[in-house]
């Protein structure tokens, strides 16, 4: 089944194009994006149950103009009323807003090409999230955490949720006129449990684009949060050093994502506060590595989309192939800044935000290994998994990641010892040319959000194999 | 679509018990590469959100489900009644114990004295971008980049109870990068947020980072890793003190994540200086229409207060209070030269320090430290600090000198004994 599109937004279609017709005739170059996006985060906890549609980043309907005066700068106006009696007070404001672009000191672009597109386009489902009603869905995790919290008694809390996001977004322009609509549905169980005042937790998503056929295995996830924060009561800390360390898919989302793929970014370039700009052609990691970034790459997962949004085509671009880096990805600003084409990756947090350039679905393709192999491989090192939060560091490619669990390694066995909580630390190019094995398998996940900086937060996924490389832990 | 016509929806619905928040906001947006404007944005955002009660029996026992919906006036009367309607609908699954919102509040209309009020939006934001460059004067580390936002929110708030307040409030808040190109090229990121035309504070914030992004160009070592005397300044004691507000909130102690009571020591027994901190109220009302007001959290200590909306604080038995953002800590013993006497690790900036209020681990990847081997003071980089304030809280000192953000006001620094530093 195709997502439907909303139908307020295309009932205000007409007036959106009146808009942008009568904003062409003042400006070199007029478009408005529309969005509508609804929501229902479920969550069952000792807290009791949340059912929201209010959560602003995922349920917002509202409308971007972004107009270049005659000096081609930038301006955009962002609002949520539209009505044939408000267009002149909207084109009033867009006019405030461009009147004093040309009198400072704004940078100039090269204006969209614009070339002529239509695209009417949307993601497929299994099963509509909201077909299956508000009490099937709490029932079935007020289930998921009875079950877990039967298994062990020193669980001090177990905590189930489902999100999901229907978006439909129009984008308009004088030679454009595109209209896409996506699902997305993410779940998941976290443990909690006490080893004295400090409370453990375990964290074990599930996520991918379409309805609630991506929580089947919601159940089964279930023993492995359980068991997962009962080991981590026993754990130690590390002793810190550089080890051989085998990261779980996830991790390896986290260092693909945060370790690099924010260094990437071309605004970053832009600015000059990214050190892989003077890396173009250049190997930055083992020739195993091959990365991509695309919504239109060839995974589906809670970052696809057709179009971004000012009104690129998707892409997938292959960022790193066997260690060279290619390229960086970028939003239509940074874009024609540098000199190259955009990426189809400038996105907003909401029509209430700027466009900045950010990943979608990011990832390293796998390799040939076995994971056992992997593991047999070494004399002394850890196994890491349950990554927890990392930070980007384009500028100087430091390494900030954290994960929950480091399982010791010793003489190609696991020997039952876990050190938590871990920080990674280093240089990323080091740690990718480190790289030395990769396993056969691909899995991406997509249930968290991705912040620029601090704010700025939209839905990404990361991921790709089992990696062996030499990590600094602490 | 307006209030009276959600009203009227909530009637015609039998929808006895709800609370509509209508919020307008309106942002003046500058973002600047090196001096150059990249981008200038408006926005006006008009929103309702409209939150429905439902009271049932479950399993013998009174529940209290409830579920918001938000939509923009744009929406037509039906589209909007149907998503109350769902929301009620919604609500009836949510078998939460029973609570009711406070009696309702009826003022007049408050609004924050701010010298942002004096003029427009834009010309506010510009005044600020004039008060950040104005410290950027340097060829060898000035601003990379900048992001200002003026922002002016009206909000109405009504219950079932009878509350019905508005309030409107102003803030400046932004971010800026400072970069230093030799011998290394390095940057520092900085937040901010003031609720006036704070420009010398901005100026003074914006020197402050170009000096530390200077000092970092000249680090070119990271600590070995061992046990340091650690000195953390500014936000990063902002972050760490946090620690007290979100353990001793009510969503915490009722979820059990902790076990705060009031009047209990949660600091222990200490060698060093006893805590006192506030809640410091921000705005005028939480969004549930409790007036806000500053409220003491810690005294020697010793827990005085548990935080929270009306449901948790109901169930614990407390008195409403709303969240807060904002604390103010009265401590301080010595001045921050005093602490600097012996041997230190004091870390400026962190490539992203993290405070967990579940397990009281605190730590992150050192961009910036002055290390003190007991002769030379060194700048130093790399390496991670990670520590535990359950442990650390019996031994902190602050400093004598103070402070001030949008959410934090105290001590200038803390001194904790001895940190694991992974080099």
């Amino acid at each position: 089944m195709k997502v439907a599109h909303d139908e307020y937004l295309i009932s205000v279609k007409p007036l959106l194009q009146r808009l942008v017709n009568a904003l062409n005739e003042q400006y070199p170059y007029a478009s408005v994006l529309a969005t509508a996006a609804s929501s229902k985060q479920y969550s069952v906890s000792r807290t009791g149950v949340t059912l929201s549609e209010s959560a602003e980043y995922l349920n917002n309907c509202g409308f971007v103009v972004r107009v270049f005066d005659a000096t081609h700068a930038c301006g955009e106006y962002s609002f949520n009323e539209i009505s044939e009696e408000n267009l002149p007070e909207i084109l009033a404001a867009v006019q405030k807003t461009a009147e004093n672009l040309a009198l400072s000191d704004a940078r100039s672009f090269p204006l969209p090409e614009d070339e002529p597109l239509t695209l009417d386009a949307a993601t497929d489902y299994a099963i509509d999230p909201e077909t299956v009603g508000d009490g099937a869905m709490i029932d079935r995790l007020s289930a998921i955490r009875q079950k877990a919290l039967g298994m062990d008694e020193r669980l001090l809390d177990v905590r189930a949720f489902a999100n999901y996001q229907k978006y439909t977004k129009i984008f308009l322009s004088k030679n454009r006129d595109l209209t896409q609509s996506v699902l997305w549905t993410v779940g998941g169980v976290i443990t909690f449990a006490a080893r004295g005042e400090e409370i453990m937790n375990y964290y074990l998503p599930c996520s991918g684009l379409g309805g609630m056929e991506n929580l089947a295995d919601l159940e089964k996830n279930v023993d492995v949060a359980v068991n997962g924060v009962l080991e981590l009561l026993q754990s130690e800390k590390i002793v810190p050093g550089e080890y051989d360390c085998i990261c779980t898919p996830e991790v390896t989302g986290m260092i693909v994502h945060e370790a690099f793929g924010h260094g990437v970014e071309m605004d970053m370039f832009v600015k000059n506060r990214a050190l892989a700009k003077q890396y173009i052609g250049k190997r930055v990691a083992s020739p195993l590595v091959t990365m991509h970034d695309g919504a239109a790459a060839n995974v589906t997962q809670a970052a696809t989309y057709f179009f971004d949004d000012e009104g690129t085509l998707a892409h997938d671009t292959v960022v790193i192939q066997n260690g060279i880096l290619l390229t960086g990805i970028s939003d239509y600003l940074s874009a024609k800044s540098l000199g190259t084409a955009p990426t189809g990756n400038g996105r907003r947090e909401s029509w209430q935000r700027k466009a900045y350039t950010r990943m979608t679905n990011t990832y390293f393709e796998p390799g040939k290994d076995k994971l056992e192999d992997m593991i047999a491989s070494i004399s002394h090192g850890y196994l890491l998994s349950n990554a927890s939060s990392g930070m980007e560091d384009p500028k100087n490619w430091g390494i900030q990641c954290m994960v929950s669990i480091a399982k010791e390694i010793k003489d190609g066995k696991l020997t039952g010892k876990i050190c938590s909580p871990i920080v990674l630390t280093g240089y990323v190019p080091d740690l990718l040319q480190s790289i030395s094995m990769m396993s056969d398998g691909l899995e991406l996940g997509g249930s968290g959000a991705c912040g620029k900086g601090y704010k700025e937060w939209v839905k990404v996924s990361d991921g790709g194999p089992y990696i062996k490389a030499k990590i600094r832990l602490g | 679509m307006n209030i009276e016509t959600i009203l009227q929806c909530l009637k015609e619905q039998n929808i006895e018990k709800y609370r509509i928040n209508e919020r307008l906001v309106e942002t003046a947006e500058l973002f600047f590469i090196r001096k150059a404007q990249d981008v200038k944005r408006m926005k006006r955002a008009h929103l309702y959100e409209v939150t429905v009660y439902r009271d049932f029996e479950y399993d013998g026992k009174m529940k209290t489900g409830f579920s918001s919906v938000t939509f923009s006036p744009s929406l037509s009367e039906k589209e909007a009644g149907k998503k109350i309607a769902s929301a009620y609908n919604a609500a009836s699954f949510v078998r939460n114990p029973a609570f009711e919102l406070l009696p309702g509040v009826k003022e007049e209309p408050k609004t924050q004295a701010s010298t942002l009020a004096d003029v427009s939006l834009e010309d506010a934001a510009k005044i600020m971008a004039n008060a950040l460059f104005a410290a950027d004067t340097a060829e060898d580390a000035f601003v990379n980049s900048a992001e200002i936002f003026t922002e002016k929110k009206t909000e109405r708030i009504l219950t079932y109870t009878g509350t019905d307040v508005r309030f409107t409030a102003y803030v400046c808040k932004g971010e800026f990068v400072t970069q230093c190109v030799a011998p290394q090229d390095v940057e520092k990121y900085v937040s901010f947020e003031y609720n006036d035309l704070a420009t010398d504070s901005l100026t003074a914030c914006v020197s402050s980072a170009i000096a530390n992004v200077r000092d970092r160009a000249q680090a070119v070592s990271a600590p070995k890793a061992g046990e340091y005397a650690l000195i953390l300044s500014e936000e990063h004691v902002a972050t760490v003190l946090d620690f007290y507000a979100e353990r001793a909130s009510a969503p915490l102690i009722y979820a059990g994540y902790s076990a705060y009571k009031k009047g209990e020591d949660v600091q222990g027994e200490t060698t060093g200086e006893r805590l006192n901190v506030t809640l410091v109220a921000t705005q005028s009302y939480s969004d549930e229409g409790i007036p806000m007001q500053d409220r003491t959290l810690l005294s020697d200590g010793k827990l005085c207060c548990i935080p929270g909306a009306t449901r948790f604080c109901s169930y614990l038995g407390e008195e409403p209070t709303g969240g807060y953002t904002s604390i103010r800590v009265d401590n301080g013993s010595i001045p921050l030269a005093d602490m600097q006497k012996k041997p230190y690790l004091h870390v400026v900036t962190f490539s992203d320090f993290q405070m967990d209020a579940f397990s009281g681990y605190f730590g992150g990847e050192i961009r910036l430290a002055y290390l003190f081997d007991g002769e030379t003071v060194t700048p130093v980089t790399g390496g991670s600090v990670s520590g535990n304030l359950l442990d650390l809280q019996k031994n902190l000192v602050f400093s004598t000198e103070k402070f001030k953000r949008s959410n934090y006001e105290g001590p200038l620094a803390v001194l904790f004994d001895k940190v694991s530093v992974a080099g």
